[in-house]
C-alpha cells in the first residue's frame, strides 16, 4: 500500500495523527450509509466490482480515504472513490475507519 | 457454505395494504398480497437464475460458476471458473474482472427433452491476436451451450456457440474505468425458442454504432449461434445483430401479450432507460468522440462528458452526450426514462399469471442503486406499466419488498413467482396472492 501513497501521504497521515481523536464507530456507521453503502454493500462487505473495505486496519482506511480525498490515482475505480472523498471531513474519515475496522455483515 | 433458507420472511406490504383497504377494494382492484421468501444465501455476486417447473433452479455467481438447486434445497455445482473449486468440471478459459464474469444463464424451450442449458461468460479462448490494447478488437464473451447429465451431477457437451463478444481488457480513463466494464451478459430464450444475448459498449467509443462489432448489441441467433433469418439489422451489418446503439443492456425479456422485447439499461450519470425493440432499431447510443459536436474525449470514449469525474446536472449530460440520440433516423425511442437519473437498472421481467393482480403484465424492473452527484441512490423493484404501443408507460409502483438491496438478476418461474437475485449475496423468491 505504501509504494501507492509516496511520501507526502505519509507526511498527513502523521499530521492527521496528532490533531484527531479515535473515530466515533456509530458515526462512521451513519456516514457509510450516506456515501458508501450503495456500492461496497452493507457493511463494507463488498458486492458486485466493488471491493471489500471492511476487516482493515483504520490506518490503512484512513490513508486510503485521504489519498482519494487528495485527488491521487491508486486504483481503476480511482474516479469514483475521489468523487466521493472530496466532500469527506479528518473526522469523518476517523469515524469510517472506526467503523469499518470491525464491521460485519448480517443478512 | 450456502445453505437453504428454511424460514420464510413476509415483506412489507403496508402500501398495498392501505390501498386495499380503501380506494383499491371500492374501486375492486386487486391489489396482490406479496410475499419474500429467502432461497440461497451466502453466494458469490449471484448474477441469473432459470427456475423450472418443478422448483429447480440454475443460476450463476459472477466469479464461480453455474450451479442447480434442487426442490429439496440440495446444491449441486456443475460448472465452474478458472480456479474455482468443488464443481463437477470447469472451464479453465473462463475468469471474472470487474463486471464481466459468468452472467446469463437460460434453459433451452425443449429442455425437459434435452436438458440444454444457455451461459454467457467470459472467457480468454478466443482472444487471438487481439486484446493486446482497449483500441482494438478483443473477443473475450462467449455463449456456451451445455448438456446437464441424466443424473443431474454434471454438464457435458461445452458448445461454444457465440464467441466474438467484445471484452474490455484493460483500465481507461473513466468513473467505472477498470477491465470488463460495460459487459452486458443478460441471457433469455424468447418466442420460437431463439437465444437473445443482451451485451455493452465494453467503453468503446465506436462500439455501439459499429456494424461488425457485437459490443453494443442485442443479438437474436439459433441455438447454434446462428442468426435468426428475419434479423434486420441495416445493409453490411452482422446478420444476428437484432438492435444496436447500445450502451449497457443487463435486462431484457417478452411482452406476454405480444412477445415484444423490451430491454433494460444503465444510464451514463442520467437516463437510465427501458426500450420497445424494433427488429434492426438503433437504441442511439453513440460515445464516439469528434461526433455530433462532440470533441476528444478520455481514452476516446466520451461517454461520461461533459466532466466526466465531476457532479453535473443530469440534465446538462444528456444534452452532451445523450442516451437515446435523436439524430439517429431509426432511432428507437425509450418507453421509459428515469426521470432523468442514473440509478443503474439492471434486470427486467414482465409478471406473468392473475395471481399479481393489477400488477399482471408489468415490467419488473430492478434498479442497483448508485448515488453520485446528488442522485438519491434508488435502490428498488419497480413494476412498470407500458403502453401497448411500447412507447409510454401508464404506471409505475414500488415493489413492497421491505428491504433495498442491489437487485441484479430477476426472472419469472413457470409457477408465476418471481426469482431476485441481489449482489449482497441472497435468492429471494417473490409470490403473488390474488386477493379477490
Amino acid at each position: 500500500m505504501i509504494k501507492y501513497l509516496g511520501p507526502f501521504a505519509l507526511i498527513l497521515t502523521a499530521g492527521l495523527s496528532n490533531s484527531v481523536s479515535a473515530g466515533d464507530a456509530v458515526a462512521g456507521d451513519t456516514r457509510y450509509h450516506q456515501s458508501c453503502h450503495a456500492c461496497h454493500g452493507p457493511a463494507g462487505k463488498g458486492v458486485s466490482s466493488y471491493p471489500k473495505i471492511s476487516g482493515n486496519s483504520i490506518e490503512y482506511t484512513r490513508e486510503k480515504l485521504m489519498t482519494y480525498r487528495s485527488g491521487q490515482k491508486i486504483g481503476p475505480n480511482s474516479g469514483l472513490m475521489i468523487m466521493m472523498a472530496k466532500p469527506l471531513s479528518d473526522e469523518e474519515i476517523e469515524n469510517l475507519a472506526a467503523y469499518l475496522k470491525d464491521a460485519k455483515y448480517k443478512k | 457454505m450456502k445453505q437453504a433458507i428454511k424460514h420464510s420472511l413476509v415483506a412489507s406490504v403496508a402500501s398495498a395494504l392501505v390501498l386495499s383497504g380503501s380506494v383499491a377494494m371500492s374501486a375492486g382492484m386487486d391489489v396482490p398480497m406479496i410475499k419474500v421468501t429467502p432461497v440461497l444465501e451466502g453466494l458469490d455476486k449471484p448474477w441469473d437464475m432459470n427456475v423450472r417447473a418443478d422448483g429447480t433452479m440454475f443460476y450463476t455467481e459472477k466469479c464461480k460458476g453455474l450451479s442447480m438447486r434442487s426442490p429439496d434445497g440440495k446444491v449441486t455445482n456443475l460448472y465452474g471458473m478458472k480456479g474455482s473449486s468443488g464443481y463437477s468440471s470447469s472451464g479453465a478459459d473462463l475468469f471474472c474482472e470487474g463486471q464481466a464474469g459468468m452472467m446469463g444463464v437460460a434453459a433451452d424451450r425443449n429442455f425437459d427433452q434435452n436438458r440444454r442449458l444457455y451461459v454467457a461468460s467470459t472467457s480468454n479462448k478466443y482472444h487471438g491476436s487481439g486484446c493486446k490494447t482497449n483500441f482494438e478488437r478483443c473477443d473475450g464473451n462467449i455463449v456456451m451451450r451445455l448438456t446437464l447429465s441424466e443424473d443431474l451431477k454434471s454438464v457435458t457437451d461445452r458448445t461454444d456457440i457465440v464467441t466474438d463478444i467484445q471484452y474490455k481488457p484493460f483500465e481507461s480513463n473513466q468513473p467505472f474505468g477498470g477491465p470488463g466494464a460495460h459487459n452486458g451478459g443478460r441471457l433469455r430464450v424468447g418466442p420460437g425458442g431463439y437465444l437473445w444475448i443482451a451485451g455493452g459498449d465494453r467503453h468503446r467509443g465506436l462500439c455501439p454504432q459499429s456494424p461488425k462489432l457485437l459490443c453494443g448489441k442485442v443479438l437474436r441467433v439459433d441455438t447454434n449461434g446462428n442468426a435468426h433469418p428475419d434479423n434486420n439489422p441495416p445493409a453490411g451489418f452482422d446478420k444476428r445483430i437484432y438492435t444496436y446503439g447500445h450502451r449497457n443492456v443487463q435486462g431484457i425479456d417478452f411482452r406476454p401479450s405480444d412477445g415484444k422485447a423490451f430491454t433494460a439499461e444503465h444510464g451514463p450519470w442520467h437516463s437510465d432507460e427501458i426500450t420497445a425493440l424494433v427488429n434492426g432499431g438503433n437504441a442511439g447510443w453513440d460515445p464516439q468522440e469528434m461526433t455530433a459536436g462532440r470533441g476528444a474525449c478520455p481514452d476516446k470514449y466520451c461517454g461520461y462528458e461533459p466532466d466526466q469525474m465531476d457532479g453535473k446536472d443530469p440534465a446538462v449530460r444528456a444534452s452532451y452526450m445523450p442516451m437515446s440520440d435523436t439524430r439517429f433516423a431509426d432511432l428507437m425511442p425509450p418507453t421509459w426514462n428515469n426521470n432523468g437519473w442514473s440509478q443503474g437498472t439492471s434486470s427486467a421481467a414482465f409478471l406473468k399469471g392473475d395471481n399479481w393482480g393489477i400488477y399482471e403484465g408489468r415490467l419488473a424492473t430492478g434498479v442497483l442503486g448508485i448515488g453520485f452527484g446528488g442522485t438519491p441512490i434508488g435502490q428498488r423493484i419497480d413494476m412498470v406499466g407500458i403502453t401497448p404501443d411500447g412507447l409510454g408507460i401508464n404506471a409505475i409502483t414500488r415493489m413492497p419488498l421491505g428491504f433495498s438491496k442491489r437487485f441484479r438478476g430477476l426472472v419469472m418461474a413457470p409457477d408465476n413467482s418471481l426469482y431476485v437475485a441481489v449482489d449482497e449475496g441472497e435468492i429471494y423468491r417473490v409470490t403473488a396472492t390474488s386477493m379477490q
